[in-house]
């Protein structure tokens, strides 16, 4: 198998964004991971996309996005693994590379989810588990989903409703220092308290919002790579897992099975330990999702989550620095490009690049990518790597 | 000009979605619901019961199943309350899902009725009941169990 690197990376600005059709919006950042790459775009022979759909109004989001940027008859495909399917496509993409069928192939992520209401949104979301048996009689929703384990989390291990909105707090802090983000503003625990209850412990102030925006990276193998470029940031080792459709047949709600055993995959074949990560995004579609993660991905033991973010462990300057780029929740959740953007960043951490106040320090040169699809119905993990390691 | 101020193409089209669910292999669920009885499949060739039910065992992948009373009792594992409620159930007042776990270990997700979030608990005892949609569907939901 060929190794295989990210060389260039794109990223659009989050949010409500009106201003742009899904194909302008995707187009954003392939020109500039192209950019960033220094190839012509006919070099590529791969696009995999990676866009849930159903909230905008085109139905082939891979042959849209392709014929607007220009790129022709290469082979494509849109995948899907719901929040996961921007990690989803750059496993495609890596595996056509990895296997020497492509010299370079591009994964973009997009999503445009402000195109129908809010609450045709919130209905849509909803539905992403098992329609028959948790939509069609009890109506329940994304963050309800969460919730459940939040309500068990806290019960189990005391986690309270303040340490959630911590990490909501140091969220928006992150953000804003990111241009890229939605919201560019602090908040405080006492805000995030006092906002409105969306599914009981979960309040306004603790999900994700609905965004529009997009993501790419161009992947080349070794020989590719350093041509390119200086500094390749190496796939190490991908994991991948998933979990049952219906929440009621899981052991526990305690943390994300799928998680752990993507982390464990990855970890094994990057022959990486968690104490040797610098930097990572986690999936914190919900605050209570990011504290699930930490205990799931080994940052620290199962139950101590919130305990990490009260210490401040996972700021710039902690143990672990997690969403250095405001994370789903003050970055936004543009569903299918959320992956690809937790790529775009690492490999800007990994750099060097990602900005002064909000650069990790990197000491073993290894990032963290962990995206999960749905309320832990997919999972992936990502370590990635600067240098020869 | 603001994101909200951008001009935009309001679709002349739209798109009602709803689906006619298959139930034919496991209908007996729905006939027993209509009667007040829950019961679910187990295989018959290696003894898996699951839930939701289903005709086809995804331990061993036989098709041959009978079907097995869950009783009424279950105990509450994990709920939320939900106050912002998806479009299609705009009419509905805000509600409490609940997980129930019952004495075989199976769990079902489905509405806690009669109960308000305060008095909620981990662990509280719960009975199934049938109930019929406006349509004239059934399904059900939980209630707290009465003082023993």
């Amino acid at each position: 198998m060929n190794r295989v690197a990210i060389v260039g990376a794109g990223h659009s600005k989050f949010g409500r964004r009106k201003d742009v059709n899904v194909a302008e919006l995707a187009f954003e950042s392939i020109k500039q991971a192209v950019t960033d790459a220094g190839i012509d775009r006919k070099e590529i022979k791969n696009v995999v996309v990676g866009s849930a759909g159903g909230w905008y109004e085109e139905s082939l989001p891979a042959v849209i996005v392709n014929e607007y940027a220009g790129l022709r008859s290469v082979g494509t495909m849109r995948v899907e693994a719901a929040c996961a399917s921007g990690s989803a496509a750059v496993k495609a993409a890596h595996d056509s590379v990895a296997t020497g069928e492509s010299d370079l192939a591009l994964a973009v992520g997009v999503e445009k989810m402000t195109e129908v209401d809010t609450m045709t949104s919130v209905e849509l979301i909803g539905r992403a588990g098992s329609y028959m048996w948790e939509f069609e009689n009890y109506g329940m929703t994304f963050p309800a989903y969460y919730a459940l384990y939040a309500v068990s989390h806290m019960n189990r291990f005391k986690t309270t409703e303040e340490d959630m909105a911590r990490v909501a707090v140091k969220a928006h802090h992150y953000g804003s220092l990111n241009p890229n983000a939605q919201f560019q503003k602090e908040i405080t625990v006492e805000k995030v308290l006092a906002s409105q209850v969306v599914a009981w412990p979960l309040k306004l102030y603790d999900a994700c919002p609905l965004t529009d925006g997009s993501a790419a990276v161009v992947l080349a193998n070794e020989e590719v790579a350093r041509r390119l470029t200086d500094t390749p940031v190496w796939i190490k080792g991908i994991g991948y897992s998933s979990d049952s459709a219906n929440l009621s047949k899981r052991d526990d709600y305690l943390g994300l099975t799928a998680s752990v055993e993507a982390g464990r995959r990855a970890y094994q074949i990057a022959k990486v330990t968690p104490r040797q990560v610098d930097v990572a995004t986690c999936h914190d579609c919900f605050t209570i999702a990011e504290i699930m993660a930490y205990e799931d991905l080994g940052f620290c033991e199962k139950g101590d989550g919130a305990k990490l973010v009260r210490e401040g462990q996972t700021e710039v300057g902690g143990r672990i620095p997690v969403n250095l780029d405001g994370g789903l929740k003050a970055k936004g959740h543009p569903i299918g490009a959320t992956g690809v953007s937790m790529m775009v960043e690492i490999t800007k951490q990994l750099r060097g690049e990602a900005g002064s106040n909000r650069q990790a320090p990197i000491k073993n040169g290894i990032g963290l990518v962990h995206n999960v699809g749905g309320t832990g119905h997919y999972a992936y993990v990502t370590i990635l790597s600067r240098g020869e390691q | 000009m603001t994101q909200e101020e951008q001009p935009t193409l309001h679709s002349r089209r739209s798109l009602t979605l709803r689906f006619d669910i298959p139930i034919s292999r496991t209908r007996e669920f729905w006939d027993a619901l209509g009667e007040g009885r829950f019961v679910t499949t187990r295989c018959s060739a290696c003894g898996n019961v699951s839930f939701p039910p289903q005709a086809d065992c995804p331990r061993c992948m036989s098709d041959r199943f009978e079907w097995v009373d869950l009783g009424r009792e279950a105990k509450l594992v994990t709920y939320t309350y939900v106050q912002v409620t998806p479009a299609s159930f705009v009419n509905d007042d805000p509600y409490i899902v609940a997980i129930g776990e019952f004495e075989n270990g199976v769990k079902v997700l489905a509405w806690l009725l009669g109960v308000s979030l305060e008095k909620a608990k981990v662990g509280m005892k719960l009975t199934v009941e049938a109930r019929r949609s406006n349509e004239g569907n059934p399904y059900y939901v939980f209630v707290p169990s009465p003082p023993s």
